[in-house]
């Protein structure tokens, strides 16, 4: 059962994210939520899911840190992580690629976009 | 489909421990199926004594069956799915409406930067589509020409029978003449529809600037629909959004157009000193688009092309009337001095900023591609592709116009030469791509235009 797990601090922002990704839910997806970096690093090593999305700046463990760490860790390399950043907040993209973040998408983001490139991640019919 | 999946539920990483801790310190023993009797849980020793239903909604969702504790972890049940219910039915309608914020965010960003009316409608159509149940739309614009709301843009078929409507004229006229956006839940009962619609239900928004309708949009659904005060709410605010837009390709299209006619006014009367040559530089623009089109330029390039089409001899008014219409035979230095149009047309241009695009095109027409042209000898791809591609057009044209002292040779053998000289004066890829337009509509197009605005669309 493939698992994409949200991690964001803001709760509105993993209700949208979940709500958008619902539909998944019946053609077998769990769906994680997290709303830290530490739980999230914690729950990815645990669950190994396919797809992260991943907020940048969040309290403690930022998403640019838990990125780097799952990325240097041999096992898990393959998780597709997509870093959540806000939209007129300074993203550093260098930064982004130095971590080995796939792709990067800014909030406020498109519901349709982010359902449609979850699926094709998922390799999951459109 | 019951509204909360129970089988999710209770495998709910948050609920499923806080469930199993309870059926625990009840000692329940219970079996949970789900609306249609599958199994989900069941404890070691259960055995069925009574069932209890788990609903939400007033809908059932599964069953508890066990002993008396069994009760106790339905109303559980029942309780997680109620709130789960409400949690979901709420995170639905956040998402609706942070759709509509995206769509109009991106319809800010894609058509406030967006130059073209056509190009502003179709987005705007791709948007309604996207927020809204419709089956058709129809972005109508005013043609100041004609007076009348001309059809530009459409997505389905059940509208497209209004290539363009009237003031007052059906339930698109009246909203014309109102000023006013309407709802139209059923639209055969509305007595402006007069029996053709082919739609159930309809919204239809003015287009307004400055006061000025200047545009209706109208959707519509072959189904009824029954469209609320909300939808029409977002549909208006689309729609404003997309007047605004349209309001400010139009000003920059009529900029565009006092630009570009001043630009082949100019060009104009320096080919009027040569009166044989007539049209030459309309045509030399069409043949020079065509190639391009073909060549699949970008649009930066086509309008550096076209503007360099447009004045590449312009530097002739620097060559002296004795020497430009000479009929006989030149001597060296009279060429000499009719070379030196090339540089004089950059000399002009460069001083006008919107300009300096075409000063490739100008001051290197004359290039060859072997190198043995001028002014400056440049070969291959040395020479901007603007002016490679306007060689070959003014060529082309020179050799197929009559002059008082000779005819002009006929298309065909002026193709022959044009490819006799692929690879030597001329880029063989240009030549090719040439052949390969349709020159005939070019000249053609040359000759009917008026205007020398429109060509690029
Ligand atoms: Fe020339």
């Amino acid at each position: 059962m493939p698992k994409v797990l949200i991690v964001d601090d803001e709760p509105f922002i993993r209700l949208l994210l979940e709500q958008t990704l619902e539909e998944l839910e019946d053609d077998g997806v769990e769906l994680i939520t997290a709303d830290n970096g530490e739980t999230a690093l914690e729950i990815i090593r645990a669950e190994a899911p396919e797809m992260v999305f991943l907020d940048v700046m969040m309290p403690k463990m930022n998403g640019f840190d838990v990125c780097q760490a799952v990325k240097n860790d041999l096992g898990l390399s393959e998780v597709y992580i997509v870093l959540l950043t806000a939209k007129g907040q300074e993203f550093d993209k260098q930064k982004g690629i130095d971590v080995g973040a796939d792709i990067y998408m800014t909030k406020p983001f498109n519901p349709d976009q982010v359902l449609a490139k979850t699926r094709e991640i998922l390799g999951m019919a459109p | 489909m019951p509204p909360i999946n129970i089988a999710k539920l209770i495998k709910r990483r948050d609920f499923a421990p806080v469930l199993n801790r309870l059926v625990a310190a009840l000692g329940a023993s219970v079996i949970i199926e789900d609306h249609h009797g599958k199994l989900l849980l069941s404890t070691a020793d259960a055995v069925r004594q009574t069932g209890y239903p788990v609903s939400v909604a007033g809908e059932i969702i599964g069953w508890v069956n066990g002993n008396e504790q069994a009760g106790a972890i339905a109303a559980l049940l029942c309780h997680q799915a109620e709130s789960e219910f409400e949690k979901r039915t709420l995170a639905a309608e956040t998402l609706n409406k942070y759709k509509e914020i995206t769509l109009l965010y991106e319809m800010v960003e894609q058509v406030t930067c967006c130059l073209d009316t056509k190009e502003i409608a179709r987005l705007v159509i791709e948007q309604a589509k996207r927020v809204l149940e419709l089956s058709s739309v129809a972005v109508l614009l005013l043609d100041k020409e004609s007076g009348l709301m001309e059809l530009v843009a459409t997505h389905g078929q059940e509208l497209d029978g209004t290539r363009s409507i009237r003031p007052g004229v059906g339930i698109a006229g009246s909203v014309w003449s109102s000023g006013r956006a309407e709802i139209v839940n059923d639209v055969p009962a509305d007595p402006r529809a007069a029996g053709s619609a082919r739609v159930s239900s309809l919204m239809c928004a003015p287009l307004k600037a400055k006061d000025q309708v200047v545009g209706v949009i109208k959707l519509g659904s072959a189904q009824p629909v029954n469209y609320s005060a909300d939808d029409l709410k977002l549909f208006t605010t689309l729609a404003s959004l997309a007047a605004v837009a349209i309001e400010n390709a139009s000003l920059y299209e009529q900029l565009q157009e006092a630009f570009y006619t001043t630009v082949y006014t100019l060009a104009e009367t320096i080919e009027k000193r040569d009166p044989y040559t007539g049209n030459h530089t309309k045509r030399v623009m069409e043949y020079s688009l065509a190639i391009g089109r073909t060549m699949g330029l970008d649009q930066e390039t086509m309008t550096r092309l076209q503007l360099g089409a447009v004045l590449h001899d312009v530097g002739k008014i620097g060559v002296r009337d004795a020497v430009l219409l000479k009929e006989s035979a030149l001597t060296d230095e009279e060429f000499e001095q009719i070379k030196r149009h090339a540089v004089y047309g950059e000399e002009m241009i460069s001083g006008i900023s919107r300009l300096r695009t075409a000063i490739p095109g100008v001051r290197q027409h004359h290039e060859k591609f072997d190198g043995r042209g001028y002014p400056d000898g440049l070969s291959g791809e040395q020479i901007d592709i603007t002016a490679r591609v306007i060689s070959v057009a003014d060529s082309y044209d020179a050799m197929t116009t009559d002059r008082p002292y000779r005819k002009g040779l006929t298309i065909d053998e002026a193709f022959a030469e044009l490819r006799k000289h692929a690879g030597t004066q001329f880029d063989a890829t240009v030549v090719d791509a040439f052949f390969a337009s349709d020159v005939m509509e070019a000249y053609f197009i040359a000759n009917s235009r008026k205007k020398i605005l429109d060509t690029i669309d």
